[in-house]
């Protein structure tokens, strides 16, 4: 299956952290003509394998996604919402959002007060969720037999391929990276390779990757390469917290393995594919944090896709940087062997 | 024309090339004569059965929408808007941007990498930006040049209890309700007049006033409901659903008192869903029709839309009904009811 068409359709599920059944469903599925077996965790983690005799490798990417859940019904009918995963509010005004119901999706409107009947002190404040409700368009009986606190709140989904092979969508965060996966696994199909691989679309990272510690509990793998995105350059970022959309980056830092690193820019380099190099002094943010230290410890490598506008509805990446992400990841895992083990601390 | 049709064309102040071209194709197998004039309006007249009276309806046909102004030297398109448009309503939005409609992003620094002091801010239109993909400023401005304008990406759709939600309801219902009239012929002479920029300051009703050949002029125009949460109960001037608002007054005209008593009282008559706007926020083309040459009756039936001026503007489906109704029937009413 093409990235694209992929992206497109996985964008589109519901997965926010937590209630991210259909989308493991959906992943399982994508996965499965390239793999040995799939499996779906008790957390909803896809667990997609392809065989080989040689040393365990956990490669992760999450399928969950920030949104939001109904808080409360109000009087009137409008719903409240509280954020799952860093949704910044300001990004919500005039929005529509797909309403989880218990019959079926909805449509509802972020809505605020017009600009007509803003006082002066109104306009120079951000929205925030005190001030932020769903218009469902329907009357407080209705609102109320349909709707319950505990929804789920998603963004629109919408996909808009740009100029130059970029496009904009909702939850590039982390499915372009699930989708990154896809196209390593249906290159090594073609390919050799010795290692045993696990390709994991984890659940709950939003929240503190917690479906990374438990899919790591699960298969003890002896190496994790973990996928997530990155900031690409936009105008006002504070200096060295950003990367070129253009290529996937490889993270160096004390949490990540200076040998798998350092097989990730050779590989680049003999397959001539672009990478970038950022540095994670501490935190990485994503899966490789837990992973890394899950029963005995994991040794890790990090790579990221750079996307604009992270956590929010237009998040925006280059689909070259992607399939070439793929590319790297094929050739890097057809190439782990026994022989690794003892170059790891040397 | 349906509403869905007439709502996703785009048309802001000054662009209005795609409503005008639609609307003309509708409006001349239904009129007696139609032109473009002057200011880029449309005027569609039809001879009444009688020609006893003489009746102008008029609803503006631009939406607000957005400007290119330049590129960065990265590629990413400065942009202002076209009428009054809250910044923090454009934000993280999908547009359409120049004559090739091409797909962009209105982007912003993404959260984690904003200073407590820059959340703190409102982000304005010197931090937003329209992200079409390209990789330099030529690069940019070679398929979107300066002039450019850009249109918020959001289609016509219906949800809820009888809502519908779009971008340009403001005044495409109005549009609507007149083509809808069209249909029919009155004895009255009636001219229908769509008009240009009244977005930017009432511009094309300046002239289509000047030429109008009418004693009454009834403006169909959306009106901010002020019934959602946010908005001051004081403020609370009509109420989506409850009918179609009559104005006694906005911020730029004042109705008619024996026309606006004589709408009511119709609408009274005829059980044809009504609500008086009790309230006077906005500018309607009713301004130039009341004072242009020697003058004329006006009175505005607003449609009341929740979110007026952004992407998703909402209203009710029964509203518009009610809206065509109450200008129907005064249409066909024989005399005037009050002086």
């Amino acid at each position: 299956m093409k990235a694209e068409a992929f992206l497109r359709e996985v964008t589109a599920i519901p997965g926010v952290t937590g209630n991210e059944r259909a989308a493991a469903e959906y992943i399982a599925e994508a996965f499965r003509p390239f793999s040995d077996e799939v499996t779906i965790t008790p957390l909803n983690c896809v667990v997609a394998r392809q065989k080989g005799d040689g040393p365990k490798v956990e490669i992760c990417a999450h399928l969950d996604e920030i949104g939001m859940m109904v808080s409360k019904i109000e009087d009137d009918g409008c719903l409240r919402l509280e954020c799952v995963g860093g949704v910044d509010p300001r990004v919500l005004p005039g929005m529509r959002v797909r309403v989880y119901t218990k019959e079926g999706v909805r449509l509802g409107i972020v809505g605020t007060a017009p600009i007509h009947l803003q006082r002066v002190a109104e306009k120079t404040k951000n929205y925030s969720w005190d001030t932020l409700f769903v218009d469902m368009g329907m009357p407080a009986d209705s609102v109320r037999s349909l709707v319950r606190v505990g929804d789920t709140v998603c963004f629109e989904a919408r996909y808009a391929a740009l100029k130059n092979g970029r496009a904009a969508t909702k939850t590039v965060d982390d499915r372009g990276c699930v989708a990154i996966m896809l196209e390593a696994a249906q290159r090594l199909r073609h390919m050799e390779h010795k290692a045993d691989l696990y390709f994991v679309s984890t659940c709950q990272e939003e929240i503190g990757c917690y479906g990374a510690l438990v899919s790591g509990f699960g298969l003890a793998p002896d190496y994790g390469v973990a996928f997530d995105v990155c900031h690409a350059d936009t105008p006002g970022a504070p200096p060295n917290s950003t990367s070129k959309i253009d290529s996937l980056v490889a993270s160096k830092g004390p949490f990540l393995n200076p040998f798998l690193v350092k097989k990730l820019e050779e590989t680049a380099k003999d397959n001539g594919i672009a990478l970038q190099v950022a540095v994670d002094p501490r935190y990485t943010g994503t899966d490789a944090d837990e992973l890394s230290i899950t029963r005995s410890g994991v040794p890790m490598a990090l790579l990221s896709l750079p996307i604009k506008y992270m956590h929010t509805n237009v998040e925006t990446f280059d689909m070259h940087a992607l399939t070439e992400g793929g590319r790297l990841l094929a050739h890097y895992l057809a190439q782990v062997d026994e022989s690794w083990e003892d170059a790891l601390w040397t | 024309m349906d509403l869905k049709t007439l709502c996703e064309l785009n048309g802001a102040s000054g662009d209005e090339g795609a409503v005008r071209r639609a609307i003309l194709d509708a409006a001349r197998p239904l009129c007696d004569s139609v032109r473009i004039d002057r200011m880029g309006n449309v005027i569609a007249f039809q001879k009444g059965r009688k020609g006893d009276r003489r009746l102008l309806f008029s609803a503006h046909m631009d939406e607000i929408g957005f400007i290119i102004l330049d590129a960065t030297e990265d590629g990413l398109l400065q942009f202002r808007p076209v009428g009054d448009i809250d910044s923090r309503q454009a934000v993280s939005k999908y547009v359409l941007v120049g004559e090739k409609r091409i797909p962009g992003v209105i982007g912003a620094l993404a959260i984690h990498l904003q200073s407590d002091e820059q959340y703190g801010h409102v982000l304005d239109y010197d931090g937003l930006y329209i992200d079409i993909g390209a990789k330099n400023r030529d690069d940019a401005l070679a398929d979107c040049p300066k002039g450019s304008y850009a249109y918020f990406d959001s289609g016509y759709e219906e949800f809820g209890d009888g809502f519908a939600v779009s971008k340009a309801l403001d005044s495409r219902t109005g549009c609507c309700t007149m083509l809808r009239m069209m249909e029919k012929q009155y004895d009255a002479d009636v001219t229908y007049a769509f008009t240009a920029q009244k977005q930017v300051g009432m511009r094309g009703s300046s002239g289509a006033a000047f030429d109008a050949q009418a004693d009454d002029a009834i403006v169909l125009d959306c009106a901010p409901a002020a019934d959602i949460r946010g908005v001051d109960k004081a403020l609370k001037a009509c109420e989506a659903g409850m009918g179609i608002a009559v104005s006694f007054m906005d911020r730029a005209s004042i109705a008619n008192a024996g026309l606006y008593k004589e709408l009511m009282d119709l609408a009274q008559a005829l059980g044809i869903p009504h609500q008086a706007r009790r309230d006077t926020a906005g500018l309607s083309d009713a301004a130039s029709y009341q004072r242009t040459k020697g003058g004329m009756r006006t009175c505005v039936l607003s449609v009341p839309c929740r979110y007026m001026h952004g992407p998703s503007s909402v209203i009710k489906l029964s509203d518009v009904q009610a809206q065509y109704a109450l200008a129907d029937a005064f249409a066909d009413a024989r005399k005037p009811l009050h002086k």
